[in-house]
Formats: C-alpha cells, sequence, structure tokens
C-alpha cells in the first residue's frame, strides 16, 4: 500500500513541474498572426466575408434567405414577373424560417469586418502599404454591403463599428446598442463605400476577375444604396421615433436630393471604365442583338459584370437549371418550369401586337381570336430582349421548339372564333369543346384533317400538375444553352451570378438625374444606350419621357435577376401593384376546325391573389433580437 | 458492495424527492380585459379585419418599466375585444387600427396627443372594461339589403362617407371593394376572387364618390348554391393603409 502511495506522489511531483509554463496561448485555436501574418491568411478570411455576402444570387428566395440551395419559391413569382406552382402569393421574407437569422448573421458579419479592421494596422509591416489599404477597403466596402442589406428591409438598425467586449459577469446593458435612426445607417452605407473607393485599387490586386471588390465595385453598390435611400426619403409614408426622436422609420423629404445627387455622382464614377456588352451585337440584326442579350450572361470576359459571385463544383453550387428548364426539357431531379413569366411582364415589352390599352392583341376587330399558323409567329417582331428573357411558345432552346399549348378547342371556327369566356370572367375553362391534358402523360388526339395531336404541349399546360409553363411562358435568363440534361441537376451547377452589371449602373444614372430634375437630358441618352443595345425602338423626345419610362426600363433589363423585388420596395408601388391582383396569362389553343393557333389573354386560372400589406416596406425584427437586446424598438403594425 | 449500492439510491431519491418541492411558478394570469372600439360620433363599433390588418389592442405595463416592450392582441371583426388571460398591473392601454391614431406624433418624433388610457388591474378573476373613442378614417354603410339579380349575380348598394375631420387624413380614397365569402369573416384577406368585386381608384375619382350611394355587382356569373356573405372595404391612403368596412350580410339563395 505504501509503495503505492510514494508511487502517487512521484507521479504527482513530475506533474506538478509540467505545468510551470500555463501562458502559452492555445495550440489548437488559430491565433491573429497566422490570419494576419500572411497573405494565405488574410485570404482565408476574406473568402469568409466574401461568402458571406448579403447578396440575392442563385441561392436566395424569400421564402428561405440567402445561401440555400433549394429554389422552388424563387423571387420573381413574387414581385409579378412570374407564376409558380410553389409560390402563390405576395409574401414578406421569412426570416427564422430555414434557420435563415438575417439579423444575427448580420451583424457576425459586422463583427468579422470589425475585427479585421481593427486587427489588421498591427500587422501592417508584413505587407506593403497599397496591400493594407486594399484590404482595409475590402472590409469597409463588406460591412457596407451588410449594413445595405440590413437597412433596406429594417430601417434605421444599431451601428456597431467596433467590436463589443464582455466580461464574463459584468452588465450587459452596453451590449444592448439601440436602433440608429435610418438615415443615419444609409449614411454609415455611405461613409463606408466611400472609405472602399478611396482605399481600394482600380483592379482588385489579388482577384481582377470581378468576384472581389475594387474602387468601381464600391462606386457601383454606392450607386444602388444612395438611389435606394433618396426614393425613400421621396416617397416612403410610414413613420416611427423612438424616445429621443431619432426617426428609426422613414427619411425626411428634405434629404432626398443629397442621396440622388450621391447615387448619380456615384454612377458617373464608372464612366468609361465599364460598358455595355455589344460582343455579338448588330445595329441591323435582331438575331445577333438576341444572341448578344443572351451571351452577357454567360460571357466571363464581358465589359459588362463589375461584380460578381463564382461558383465551383462541387464546393459552392446551385440549381438554376434544375429548377427552371421548360418542362420537356426536365432534368433527372423531377424538377422544371417554377419561373413562369406573367403576361404582364411580357407586355412590357415592344414589338408584339397590342390594344390601345397597351395589352397584348389577341382578337381582331369583330371579337374574334387572332389565328396563327404556329405560336411564334405571333411574338415573330418581338423586341429582341424580350427573346432572351422569356421563352416564349414556340420558341427554340436547346435545339427544341419549346410546346406550349392549354388544350385543342374543337368547337365550330366558322366565321372565326369568339372568346372561351366573357371578358374579365375569372372562371376556370369548362371541358365543352376543350380536349385537355392532366397531365405529361397525354393521350394524342386524332384531328379531322388526319394525323394526331397531343392536347396539351410538351412543356404544357397540364390541368392536372402544375410542373409546366403555367403561364404559357417559361423563363429563359440565365438557363445555359449547353447544358447536357443529364446534367440538369440541383447542386450541380456552376454559372457565374453577375450582381452588378453596367446595365444597372446606367439604370441607377438616369433614374437619380431623372428624380433630381437636373439633367434629364443625360437619362434620355442613358435609357436609349440600353434600349439600341436590347434593340427596342428608341425614346421618341426626351419631353415624352416619365418616371415611369425609366423604372419601365429597368423592370425589362433586370427582370429575373432578383432586382424588381427591390424596386418595388424602394418605389412603396408594390402595395398598389399588389392589391387583390391576380396576374395575367396567355393560354395558346390550337383549333382542330381551323387548324390553327389562337390565344387567351386572361387572368391566372388559379385565382391566386397577389395583395402586398403595406407594413411589409419595414420587416418585422426578429423576436429573438428583442428578447436578446430589450433596447430594440419593434417596426409599426408587428 | 449490494449494500453501497441501496444507500446511493436511497440518497438519490431523497435528494431528487426535496429538489423539487419548491414550485416558484407564478399562477395562469386570470382577469380579463374587455371592451370595444367605437366610432364617436355614431357609438357603433368600428368593423374590423381579422388578422394583422385589423384593429389591436396595445398594452404596455408600467408598472413593470417606464419603456417595457408592449404587448399587442387583436381585437374581433366587429371591433369588440376580450382577453381571458392578463396578468393584474398597470398598463397603458391604446389601440392601432384603421382610425385616427390615439397616440399622435408630430414630423420630430414629438407625441402631441395621446388617448391612452390608463387601467389598473388587481386580483384574481376580475373583469376590467376599456371603451375607446376613435374616429374611423371612413365609414362603409348599407343601402337597403343585397339584391339577387335574374343571373344569380347580387347586387348591393352602399354609402361611404369620412369619419373624421382631421386635416391629416383627408387623402384620396384609393379602393371600394365588395368582398364575397362563404363564411362572416369576410374581408381583404378572405374573399373569393372569382365573385368579389374589386376596384382601385386613381387620383381623386374614389374621392368623388364619398356621399354618393355606390352599386356593385359580384362578378364572374352566377353565384354558387351555399352559404354566401358580403361586406365592403374601403380605405384611404393612411397609416398602415388598412380597411375600413361595413357590417357583413347574409342572402339566402332563392
Amino acid at each position: 500500500m505504501k509503495r503505492y502511495i510514494y508511487i502517487l506522489i512521484a507521479f504527482l511531483v513530475v506533474g506538478t513541474s509540467a505545468c510551470r509554463k500555463l501562458n502559452i496561448p492555445p495550440q489548437n485555436i488559430i491565433q491573429n498572426p497566422d490570419v494576419f501574418g500572411t497573405p494565405a491568411g488574410i485570404q482565408a478570411y476574406m473568402a469568409r466575408l466574401y461568402s458571406e455576402l448579403p447578396i440575392e444570387d442563385f441561392r436566395y428566395s424569400p421564402q428561405r434567405g440567402l445561401n440555400f440551395f433549394w429554389i422552388i419559391s424563387p423571387t420573381p413569382a413574387t414581385t409579378g414577373e412570374a407564376l409558380s406552382r410553389d409560390q402563390t402569393s405576395s409574401m414578406q421574407e421569412n426570416f427564422g424560417g430555414w434557420s435563415w437569422d438575417i439579423w444575427g448573421g448580420s451583424y457576425t458579419v459586422i463583427h468579422d469586418c470589425d475585427y479585421f479592421i481593427e486587427t489588421l494596422p498591427s500587422y501592417s509591416k508584413s505587407f506593403t502599404p497599397a496591400q493594407v489599404n486594399a484590404w482595409l477597403g475590402e472590409a469597409y466596402f463588406i460591412r457596407g454591403m451588410t449594413y445595405f442589406a440590413l437597412v433596406k428591409r429594417f430601417g434605421g438598425v444599431p451601428i456597431v463599428n467596433k467590436t463589443l467586449q464582455y466580461t464574463v459577469g459584468s452588465s450587459t446593458e452596453p451590449l444592448k446598442v439601440p436602433r440608429s435612426s435610418e438615415k443615419a445607417v444609409w449614411d454609415q452605407v455611405a461613409s463606408d463605400f466611400d472609405f472602399a473607393i478611396a482605399n481600394l485599387p482600380a483592379v482588385n490586386a489579388d482577384y481582377g476577375d470581378g468576384s472581389r471588390a475594387n474602387k468601381y465595385v464600391a462606386a457601383a453598390f454606392e450607386s444602388r444604396a444612395m438611389l435606394y435611400a433618396g426614393t425613400v426619403a421621396k416617397y416612403n409614408k410610414i413613420t416611427l421615433f423612438d424616445g429621443s426622436q431619432n426617426q428609426l422609420c422613414g427619411i425626411p423629404a428634405s434629404a432626398a436630393a443629397a442621396y440622388f445627387q450621391k447615387a448619380y455622382d456615384a454612377a458617373k464614377m464608372l464612366d468609361g471604365v465599364y460598358s455595355l456588352y455589344l460582343k455579338a451585337w448588330s445595329a441591323t440584326d435582331k438575331s445577333a442583338q438576341y444572341q448578344n442579350f443572351v451571351n452577357l450572361f454567360s460571357d466571363a470576359t464581358s465589359s459588362e459584370s463589375i461584380f460578381v459571385r463564382e461558383y465551383q463544383y462541387p464546393n459552392s453550387v446551385h440549381g438554376y437549371d434544375a429548377y427552371n428548364v421548360p418542362r420537356q426539357l426536365i432534368g433527372p431531379n423531377g424538377y422544371s418550369a417554377e419561373v413562369n413569366p406573367t403576361l404582364d411582364f411580357v407586355e412590357m415589352f415592344g414589338g408584339i401586337p397590342k390594344n390601345a390599352d397597351g395589352t397584348l392583341q389577341t382578337l381582331d376587330a369583330s371579337g374574334h381570336y387572332i389565328l396563327y399558323n404556329n405560336t411564334v409567329d405571333m411574338f415573330a417582331n418581338a423586341e429582341p430582349r424580350l427573346r432572351a428573357t422569356v421563352i416564349l411558345p414556340g420558341d427554340v432552346f436547346k435545339g427544341q421548339s419549346i410546346e406550349i399549348r392549354r388544350a385543342i378547342y374543337t368547337g365550330s371556327a366558322t366565321g372565326g372564333i369568339s372568346r372561351i369566356l366573357p371578358a374579365g370572367s375569372h372562371s376556370q375553362y369548362s371541358s365543352t369543346n376543350l380536349v385537355q391534358s392532366a397531365n405529361a402523360g397525354q393521350t394524342a388526339f386524332t384531328l379531322p384533317g388526319g394525323g394526331t395531336m397531343n392536347p396539351a404541349g410538351a412543356s404544357g399546360i397540364f390541368t392536372g400538375d402544375q410542373t409546366c409553363a403555367i403561364s404559357g411562358f417559361s423563363v429563359r435568363k440565365w438557363l445555359d444553352p449547353n447544358l447536357p440534361t443529364s446534367q440538369v441537376l440541383e447542386n450541380n451547377e456552376a454559372q457565374t451570378w453577375i450582381e452588378m452589371r453596367y446595365a444597372e449602373v446606367l439604370l441607377n444614372r438616369a433614374e437619380a438625374a431623372f428624380e433630381l430634375g437636373t439633367n434629364t437630358s443625360d437619362a434620355f441618352t442613358v435609357i436609349n444606350q440600353i434600349r439600341s443595345r436590347a434593340g427596342a425602338t428608341p425614346l421618341a423626345s426626351e419631353g415624352s419621357m416619365t418616371i415611369d419610362t425609366i423604372r419601365k426600363e429597368r423592370r425589362k433589363e433586370l427582370a429575373f435577376e432578383n432586382k424588381t423585388y427591390w424596386d418595388l420596395r424602394r418605389w412603396r408601388i408594390f402595395d398598389k401593384e399588389q392589391n387583390g391582383t391576380i396576374y395575367r396569362v396567355l393560354m395558346p389553343f390550337y383549333s382542330s376546325q381551323a387548324g390553327k393557333y389562337f390565344f387567351d389573354a386572361r387572368t391566372d386560372e388559379r385565382n391566386d391573389i397577389y395583395t402586398y400589406d403595406s407594413r411589409w416596406y419595414y420587416e418585422q425584427i426578429p423576436s429573438g433580437a428583442i428578447s436578446k437586446s430589450t433596447n430594440l424598438i419593434q417596426n409599426p403594425g408587428y | 458492495m449490494k449494500k453501497t449500492l441501496y444507500y446511493l439510491a436511497f440518497c438519490l431519491v431523497a435528494i431528487a424527492g426535496t429538489s423539487c418541492s419548491k414550485i416558484d411558478n407564478d399562477p395562469a394570469p386570470s382577469n380579463t380585459l374587455k371592451g370595444s372600439t367605437t366610432d364617436a360620433q355614431t357609438g357603433n363599433t368600428v368593423q374590423t379585419e381579422i388578422g394583422g390588418r385589423g384593429t389591436r389592442v396595445k398594452l404596455i405595463e408600467t408598472s413593470y418599466s417606464n419603456d417595457p416592450t408592449p404587448y399587442y392582441f387583436q381585437s374581433m371583426q366587429d371591433g369588440t375585444f376580450n382577453n381571458t388571460k392578463i396578468f393584474a398591473a398597470t398598463y397603458k392601454v391604446s389601440v392601432e387600427g384603421p382610425f385616427v391614431p390615439l397616440v399622435q406624433t408630430d414630423d420630430q418624433g414629438n407625441v402631441t396627443s395621446d388617448q391612452s388610457q390608463n387601467v389598473v388591474i388587481k386580483g384574481t378573476n376580475t373583469t376590467t372594461s376599456v371603451n375607446f373613442k376613435v374616429e374611423p378614417f371612413l365609414r362603409v354603410e348599407w343601402v337597403g339589403q343585397p339584391v339577387f339579380n335574374a343571373d344569380s349575380t347580387v347586387t348591393v348598394q352602399v354609402k361611404v362617407t369620412r369619419g373624421t375631420a382631421n386635416a391629416s387624413y383627408q387623402q384620396d380614397v384609393t379602393n371600394i371593394n365588395l368582398y364575397v365569402s362563404n363564411t362572416q369573416y369576410d374581408g381583404d384577406n378572405n374573399y373569393d376572387p372569382r365573385y368579389s368585386k374589386l376596384t382601385s381608384y386613381n387620383g381623386t375619382d374614389g374621392t368623388a364618390l364619398l356621399g354618393q350611394t355606390i352599386t356593385l355587382t359580384t362578378t364572374s356569373g352566377a353565384l354558387p348554391q351555399q352559404d354566401i356573405y358580403f361586406r365592403v372595404g374601403a380605405r384611404i391612403n393612411a397609416g398602415l393603409d388598412e380597411y375600413n368596412y361595413s357590417t357583413p350580410v347574409s342572402i339566402k339563395y332563392p
């Protein structure tokens, strides 16, 4: 027994002496020198900051938030650009669902930027001053982007420009930073971007391909942010003050002009540095204009791409094509046709037959349907940008004619075919005189003149399932025409997302100029540059231009790029556009008696109602954030 | 060895038993706060929408802190409210909805008028009533009964008037809608889009209809043979753009 005690004592003595040195840093945690001492460490830090940059890309939807792979409630189906079987109403962003923590997540990014900004200068000896300035510029850029993402959702939010320190046992009150005024946050965004512009080089020295910020990237986003602030100041009607008269929601209207001016000046900085993509463009050839607009979204050397997010298989991937190819090109996962452009969207474009009120013309003067040999004939002269944005019924994609047909009409065609339903009816089609198909397993119909035809097109429209072109159109933008069908899979694509392109900068500039009212001739020139690239007829005169002309141009140019959602918010017209709204669709029919096609323009047969709640202009602050920091005041109406 | 185990087990049971003896939960709240939001001029309750876009009651528990996180509960459709689970405390109570706000601030954020009521709730199982007299943005009143037409559509007549003379709330009328539903909970968030008649107005077009008898007919042809309720909602572009409503009325399918 005694022997054991001696051995134990010996062990203890040896043990204590071994622990002499206790103040070495933990070896299993990465230390500041590891990160801030080498360019590779900085790159690793930057990689995470950029990956968490809050941009609404291929992996964003209001339903499931940022950086989520499953995009079956796509953003365009909340804005009226499109209809989707899985998104059937207006919606506000679903924070908290699908583990999307917009509040905590954004403040983590802001903290990481603050930490970088505080720590890097003490390691500046290892690098050149140019490197240090550029990296600091990037950190300010990312912080500015993150505040921008918060303020556009919530209005005034807490401004935290230093890392908060907490010692266990001390009061948590100093950590409960209250909300600043909305104006103060927009000014913070501007000052972060201004710092980035002043410190970043013209070309990012680490990555010059547009995936990391340079001076002009920061300027481009400043133009976007300041335009947002200017329109909020001008059009917002919701106000909220805290007890100390800070305006948490809303900006005094008197501040609008200064923001518009700042947006204009920032956009002007990019003049001559980037340009509209015109590689395959020709002034006289509509198909070249179409091809040019298609290529714009996939050409890695495009002079128009300012800031992009790159994907790489298998580390960072998305599934845009898998969710959005037309039904007849369905991939092995079984998804397709989630984004189906509405007729309301298509009618914004030129080159299609229209009635006096701007709606698509489907009836002749005697009230009978106009007959076509092929569905695509109606769109023979359509604006090239429309064809590059939307797959029109019968147009060619991946070498196939995309066949979209609601049903075969078997009624008499003698003397013309009258409307199937009375004008303005919200009823479903009855089966009288119609041969339709419930799903893609179709039974061919024998035509009176011989031969057979499936009741519905290969891409729909099917009455029983909605995995088809429910609006009569399918989306074209971003789809990769060279992706083999076997590869049209979720989590398999690496097509680059272009978050900021020069066309937007021009549109920012035009809108800011027009809102300022001082330089409308510049707005006119810029809009016509965009229109001529798109293959649209240029605007006739400066005097005929209104703010709606500019907004409409923006919605057409930037459609399906997740921008319209924010534009409708900042213009504060979401609730006007979506006010018990049922969007319109275009249903192609084949008349078996006439042997020709006709189109019925009507409201969405599903009768999905879109009503945007004005409260949503300021999102609800997550209740968890308020429980943790009780100084936070909730936005109005929640 | 076995003995030790028994001792240990006994000790554990003893500890477990005693540690749970102290229940420090407060009793469940048992007091009732009920009341109504009524039109200051007509004395009728102010009709509203169920759910988040209707009148709600705001409680600020001033006995807890000067600046507590407010507690809200929703009013019923007919403008009355009743909450049977309120803790005894002192509250500052107000209502928010489609009427001139009880708490008004100027454009600098200074409170210019505050018609909140202080309510002291004491004891258990008590009932406290509170009534708010408000000025609705609009009044929507039926003119006669709904008429069943030969083609099985229904025509109704209403009159919309302003409920306030407050200069800040004289915005143009933007919408006058006839909602059709198969329940009485009929409103902008619950209606049948096939038959309801929705109209948006630009500029002063809607305002010009104030005081007139407005005739509205259901759309998309014959109504189905089932329970059917009608309600008319109208709004101006003020506050959170909430609707003022008529009472719901039903009609028998002949």
